[in-house]
């Protein structure tokens, strides 16, 4: 084997390992989306196999969406909501951070890496769930706003304060003495410069307030009232020899990512490579 | 706010620490000098206000409040009564042996994510050795590509594949010629475990010889209480290897270190504390000896024993665990080819274990993408001049370079895997699956805390995963400084 053709057949390697991952990640995404289209005769005969619908069922989309619309909405306005409320407050509070030395600098800032290693489980639950009912927004999406876009500034703080750090301080002070005060400097230099970062970190914030199980789970009571993973548990309870429908239902659910990720995804991928979540 | 002129010339002063401004300095104390800077710095806790506001309101009043209610009695409504350290009798007092049933899966649960973490790394690895740029910037896209299914679909999605009669996982092992391997394995490793439990840890009276010829491993349970005592004094070699240089680190550190061994010692170290102690002080003084002679003799060399020693102790320990503590029954689910993986007690850890395969997570990768992506091209040449191998520069340059990431990665990864019950709770239900086998303490605290109305001990329950975070956090800082 000629040393060309040695390389040429260590390349093919990597990429067939790395067909083989994605296939792995895709078999879900391509079995819902199957399954979805499926007469329920179809999927209970031969379930969970790779046979292409024999007839294609599109009465399930539409019940689907008459099932998972509304969750949708409601998921839609919770994640940008959520991704509003903690970037707002964790642009600024990161720019004092990186940019200033006060007293109370370090206390603020190691206050809020503490919270990741508090044990936020099952026990500080019903806690939470004590000081949202006395708050009066049980059952209100408010609250899932205000719980994920406030648990995820933390990350936000730390990410985006290392980015700001890097960024050359003649910038800020040259801004500063032509009079531009703090929201101006974040505004038009801290912004511009840290755009990816920013964007990644909504989208990341956007996601973790998507997936959200567990707090929709318990705050949430009405059927109008819910998020997607909720409104999908409690179809999963209900229709259990629906597949068609369910799987209809998921694959509508992932619509919104879908064009989220339409958009964004250059920058998301570019962002995450670029070392944005290093930890 | 834009509006805020702040009085920095002349005054201000480069920090130290690169990019951060050393704010205005009180000089003579005067009134016109000290009010512009106490505004300045005034300013600059308003623009941190919402962030510290909504930390203390949700993040840090409720973690307290459970703190409080430890020590309570609670329904969750208005029934309060104050009851000291009831809660904790309880916990420690042997009157919740589940609870302590759960962490021996939380045990298992993690070594099983520490191996579930590396093909990450590998795909990573394997991505970021492509050629082509075109080719990766392609694979980086659409390994974000499945993020867009939610993630609860993928877990419904795989508790699909795991259905005993139409399910996926089991046509594929029937496919493969795997379920009568399985089905013979089911009555040979019990019998190995037996062999293991009755004549590698105890005296067999019965068989003399064996005995004589095991020498060895016969003082594993005299000596350590068992394999789990002998994994936590390997812990605590490797904790001490680096010494514990501050009276405050040595306090926090003994009382962790006893705090666990608790959790793993005996089965209730309460009611006879004496044997406990008196081993405890004996293994861990000893220890702390060794590795102090060992230290003084010669530091990088002692070092170097030490951590050998605890590794032969780790190593032995879990391989003997997982010959003698795992297959111990036969299952008998395999006879017939269709095991109910989610509903059989003995199946229901190899599940949660199976899950998730090839365990590729693909932000994962794409993060330690970021940390390869920072090797320069110079590094590879040389390696390639030194003639190093494939797997030479997998070990030698790619993994200690994004370490790290590697190391953050960990952290989270033992914290999660800690508090986990998301998935456990919606996968087994409240309970944990058949005989609570997939109950884990995170579980356990949320069944007592919203099926059983006990939420002050749910809450005491959570104290005790804390102060086991606590640890562990130290633990990790101490081995794995993460440099930035």
């Amino acid at each position: 084997m000629t040393h060309q053709s040695h390389l040429r057949f260590k390349e093919w390697c990597k990429h067939a390992l790395l067909c083989c991952v994605l296939f792995f990640a895709f078999v879900p995404f391509f079995l819902m989306l199957m399954i979805s289209l499926k007469t329920n005769d179809q999927y209970t005969t031969n379930p969970w196999w790779f046979d292409a619908p024999s007839q294609w069922c599109w009465a399930n989309w539409t019940k689907g969406w008459n099932t998972v619309g509304h969750y949708i909405t409601n998921s839609i306005v919770v994640a940008v909501g959520s991704v509003l409320l903690c970037l707002t407050i964790s642009i600024p509070t990161s720019y004092v951070i990186a940019r200033y030395r006060f007293p109370g600098r370090e206390l603020v800032y190691y206050a809020l890496m503490a919270t990741m290693f508090l044990p936020g489980g099952a026990a500080a639950l019903v806690t939470t769930f004590k000081l949202i009912s006395s708050m009066g927004l049980v059952n209100n999406l408010a609250a899932l706003v205000l719980l994920s876009g406030i648990g995820g500034q933390v990350s936000c703080v730390f990410i985006l304060r290392q980015f700001i750090e890097e960024i050359p301080k003649e910038l800020f002070e040259s801004a500063s003495i032509d009079g531009a005060g703090h929201l101006r400097q974040m505004w038009s230099i801290m912004l511009p410069l840290s755009g990816p970062v920013i964007g990644t970190l909504a989208i990341m914030n956007f996601l973790g307030a998507w997936n959200d199980l567990i707090m929709p789970l318990i705050l949430l009571r009405d059927d109008q009232m819910l998020t997607i993973p909720v409104g999908l548990m409690r179809l999963d309870g209900e229709y259990v020899k629906m597949w068609g429908e369910l799987m209809a239902g998921y694959s509508i659910a992932a619509i919104p990512l879908v064009i989220l990720f339409l958009f964004t995804i250059r920058l998301f991928v570019r962002g995450l490579t670029a070392g944005a979540v290093k930890g | 706010m834009s509006g805020d002129s702040t009085p920095r010339t002349g005054e201000t002063r480069r920090a130290a620490a690169a990019g951060t401004i050393e704010i205005p300095v009180d000089g003579a104390g005067s009134m016109a000098r000290w009010w512009p800077r106490a505004r300045f710095v005034a300013m600059l806790w308003l623009m941190m206000l919402p962030t510290i506001a909504g930390l203390a309101i949700f993040t840090y009043f409720p973690n307290l409040e459970t703190v409080k209610y430890s020590l309570y009695k609670w329904d969750g409504g208005a029934v309060e009564e104050f009851r000291l350290f009831y809660n904790f009798k309880q916990i420690f007092g042997g009157g919740d042996p589940r609870y302590w049933a759960a962490f021996s899966l939380i045990g298992v649960l993690l070594a099983a994510n520490l191996v579930k973490m590396w093909p990450s790394i590998f795909t990573a690895i394997v991505l970021h050795r492509l050629k082509s740029e075109r080719w990766q910037f392609f694979y980086r896209v659409l390994f974000v590509v499945p993020m867009v299914i939610p993630g609860l679909v993928g877990l419904l999605l795989w508790k699909g594949y795991y259905d005993p009669n139409v399910g996926l996982f089991n046509k594929l092992l029937n496919g493969i010629g795997l379920m009568p391997v399985l089905n013979s394995l089911d009555t040979a490793m019990p019998a190995l475990a037996a062999f293991v439990n009755g004549n590698l840890l105890v005296w067999n009276s019965a068989n003399p010889l064996w005995s004589i010829l095991l020498l060895p491993t016969q003082i594993i349970t005299p000596l350590f209480g068992g394999l789990w005592g002998m994994l936590v004094f390997g812990f605590v070699l490797l904790l001490l290897r680096d010494g514990v240089q501050t009276i405050p680190g040595r306090w926090m550190l003994w009382v962790m270190v006893m705090a666990f061994a608790v959790l793993t010692w005996g089965p209730n170290p309460f009611e006879n504390p004496l044997p406990f102690l008196a081993r405890g002080l004996i293994l861990l003084g000893g220890g702390a000896l060794l590795v102090e002679w060992l230290r003084k003799r010669d530091s990088i060399e002692g070092k170097d024993v030490v951590a050998r020693i605890a590794a032969g102790v780790l190593i032995t320990a879990g391989l003997l665990v997982l010959l003698s503590k795992i297959w111990v029954d036969p299952t008998n689910a395999f006879i017939n080819g269709n095991p109910s993986w989610l509903g059989h007690s003995k199946l229901v850890v190899p599940a949660v274990i199976v899950w998730g395969f090839p365990w590729i997570g693909t932000v994962g990768v794409l993060i330690y993408l970021a940390g390869l992506a920072n090797i320069s091209k110079e590094v590879y040449e040389a390696a390639e001049l030194d003639g190093i191998g494939f797997w030479g520069k997998i070990f030698r340059i790619e993994i200690p370079l994004i370490l790290t990431q590697v190391r953050i990665n960990l952290i989270f990864l033992t914290i999660g895997t800690l508090n986990e019950y998301g998935f456990f709770l919606i996968l087994l239900g409240p309970d944990g699956g058949p005989d609570n086998a997939g109950l884990t303490p995170g579980l356990y605290m949320y069944q007592k805390a919203f099926i059983q109305s006990e939420m002050g001990y749910a809450c005491a329950l959570g104290m005790v995963m804390f102060t086991l975070i606590l640890f562990l956090t130290i633990v990790y800082q101490r081995h794995l400084k993460v440099d930035k």
